[in-house]
């Protein structure tokens, strides 16, 4: 279904696959084509359920994820739709009820191995307020790897890198309590780079932010992806979000809908009304303006679709 | 209700070295069927201005007066001020508290002094409105509903007394975008029938332009503007040094200008815009 659909808007927008470049190189590109390499996570047929008593309530079922080093991965769905039950099953927060999740190799379900698996995955959370354990920001910086067992020389090197990347290193001694949402968020993002993961999971750690924040905080995940090579994994329910994702995986129900480029993923319309996410609004209008005749491909942009409307002139 | 606020001022912690002028000289006046949106960046004084509706912050310089209560007054009648002006504060899911959505939703009414039975029906009617089944949550933990039903069940809480002012901080931050909508759309529908007047916190410029009559703009706790959104939008001088974002439409309708294609139209919906779009060239 979603191969068909993004055939037939690519037949509509003859310069397409240009575009497709143009737009990636607004984002600088990272780490070149990740398919060539061996995925860092696995996940293979995974169901997973909420057992609670008698009562059974299912999180995800049949959901297979490849996420390759590098690369920023979108897992975008409503309320419900088992997105971060999935990211949990990433890093062996929760053991898949079926099917198998593996990281670098390493089956999740081993739990002689648990510590090497969070280890190579780290996971940022929603509320920026409950992720802080110290009260100045560098021993806030300092506990994943303390915990590892990293000599002091080294964490001391880890913490100025960290904060470094997040952009906060002025920020060093002071406390945590008096910064904004984002720069909080942006700490703990810090705070797991220090313990040099393969792979960030963010799981909305947007969600509790306003604009200034989020914008943080996508600033700082494509400067991981580009300047670390890190992949990065955001669990997210904006749409506007993804427009930058190497891949999305659009969640409904505990189900992956759809997987693929924003464009195959955004222009399959059918998935995104199931899955109950609204449309960029520039993809809505583009849509629209298609439909009352007029002679314009499917933006994800408000850039592209100016394009696009010009175009008609 | 109609609120009036002349030369409101608040300074948190005065005299001490964590002093802080939150609100300065601020002057504007809400009508009665308004829908006005307060949008600024963080630390604006956005939500200190909002406490001062229902008093949960004493006015300290300057005048404030809701419907006939003046709270700048020495005594001020709080029992009725708190029943007329309901206060949702942000993630009020937090707050939930009572062991059943029921009580919950009837603390407020029982403390304004409904009787059970009123506070009963109060209830029910309030936990319709918002669209919850009664039958089926009342005896619920309000713990056991999703993020959007506890939501709901907040805003219930607040409506079960019947107010006439309802001040809205952030109502949709964190919620899907059908959980927004569904959100936007009861505040809607709220208006039409049950409260006259409605003042939103947002950060969301989408919302404040779909559904907003009127907009203030506050920044370091002065106001910067006092308009409608659509104005506000086309004065890109406050809209860039506030921070604050273009709803998607207007930043499309300056890129085609950029361009040199006009689209005039006031449009700041999808919808509305793809129409003046579509006449445009199809003319």
């Amino acid at each position: 279904m979603n191969e068909e659909k993004s055939d037939a808007c690519g037949k509509e927008t003859a310069p397409l696959p240009e575009k497709e470049n143009d737009f990636t190189t607004e984002l600088p590109s990272g780490t070149g084509t990740p398919s060539d390499n061996a995925p860092v996570i696995k996940a293979e047929g995974v169901t997973y359920s909420y057992r609670s008593g008698e009562q059974v309530s299912r999180g995800v079922t049949g959901v297979s994820v490849e996420i390759y080093p590098g690369e920023f991965v979108v897992i975008l769905g409503r309320n419900g739709s088992g997105k971060s039950t999935l990211a949990k099953l990433l890093n062996g927060f929760l053991v898949p009820d079926e099917g198998v999740v593996t990281v670098n190799g390493t089956d999740t379900a081993d739990d002689d191995k648990i510590f090497k698996v969070r280890s190579e995955v780290g996971m940022v959370f929603q509320n920026p307020d409950n992720q802080m354990v110290a009260s100045v920001i560098e021993s806030d910086v300092a506990f994943g790897p303390e915990n590892l067992g990293v000599p002091r020389e080294e964490i001391e090197t880890r913490i100025t890198e960290a904060l470094e990347i997040v952009g906060m290193e002025s920020y060093r001694k002071g406390s945590p309590n008096r910064l904004s949402g984002g720069q909080k968020q942006r700490i703990a993002i810090a705070a797991i780079l220090a313990m040099r993961p393969e792979v960030i999971i963010l799981d909305e750690s947007t969600a509790m932010l306003d604009p200034k924040g989020r914008r943080e905080i996508m600033e700082t995940i494509l400067k991981l992806k580009n300047e670390k090579g890190m992949a990065v994994v955001l669990i997210t329910h904006y749409m506007d979000e993804a427009i930058g994702a190497d891949k999305i995986y659009l969640m409904c129900d505990g189900e992956a809908i759809a997987s693929g480029s924003p464009r195959e993923v955004f222009s399959n319309e059918e998935a995104v009304r199931l899955a109950g996410l609204e449309l960029p609004v520039a993809a809505r209008v583009s849509l629209n303006l298609k439909k009352a005749g007029l002679d314009v491909g499917f933006a994800l942009t408000d850039e592209e679709l100016a394009e696009e409307i010009c175009a008609l002139k | 209700m109609r609120i009036e606020v002349k030369e409101l001022g608040f300074v948190y912690s005065p005299k001490s070295p964590f002093e802080k002028v939150a609100l300065d000289d601020i002057t504007f006046t809400v009508n009665e069927g308004d829908t006005l949106g307060i949008v600024g960046s963080t630390g604006s004084g956005k939500s200190t201005l909002c406490r001062h509706f229902n008093a949960l912050i004493r006015v300290q310089r300057g005048e404030i007066t809701v419907g006939e209560i003046r709270l700048h007054a020495k005594k001020v009648d709080l029992k009725t001020l708190r029943k007329n002006v309901g206060m949702l504060f942000q993630f009020p899911e937090y707050q939930l508290f009572a062991d059943t959505v029921k009580k919950d939703v009837e603390f407020g009414p029982l403390n304004f002094g409904f009787s059970a039975e009123e506070a009963d029906a109060a209830a029910r009617e309030a936990l319709e409105l918002v669209g919850l089944d009664f039958d089926e949550v009342a005896s619920k933990s309000p713990f056991e509903l999703s993020g959007g039903q506890m939501r709901r069940a907040a805003i219930a809480g607040v409506l079960a007394s019947r107010p006439s002012v309802l001040v809205l901080d952030e109502p949709t931050a964190g919620l899907d975008p059908r959980g927004k909508r569904e959100i936007l759309e009861l505040v809607t529908a709220l208006k039409a029938g049950v409260t006259g007047t409605v003042i939103i916190i947002s950060h969301n410029m989408d919302e404040i332009a779909e559904f907003c009559n009127r907009v203030v703009v506050l920044e370091n706790g002065k106001l910067l503007a006092d308009t409608t959104p659509d104005e506000l939008f086309n004065r890109s001088d406050i809209v860039e040094r506030t921070e604050l974002d273009y709803p998607h439409t207007v930043k499309i309708k300056r890129l085609l200008a950029e361009k040199g294609v006009f689209i005039d139209s006031s449009a700041l919906n999808a919808d509305e815009l793809s129409a003046a779009i579509a006449g445009r060239f199809k003319a």
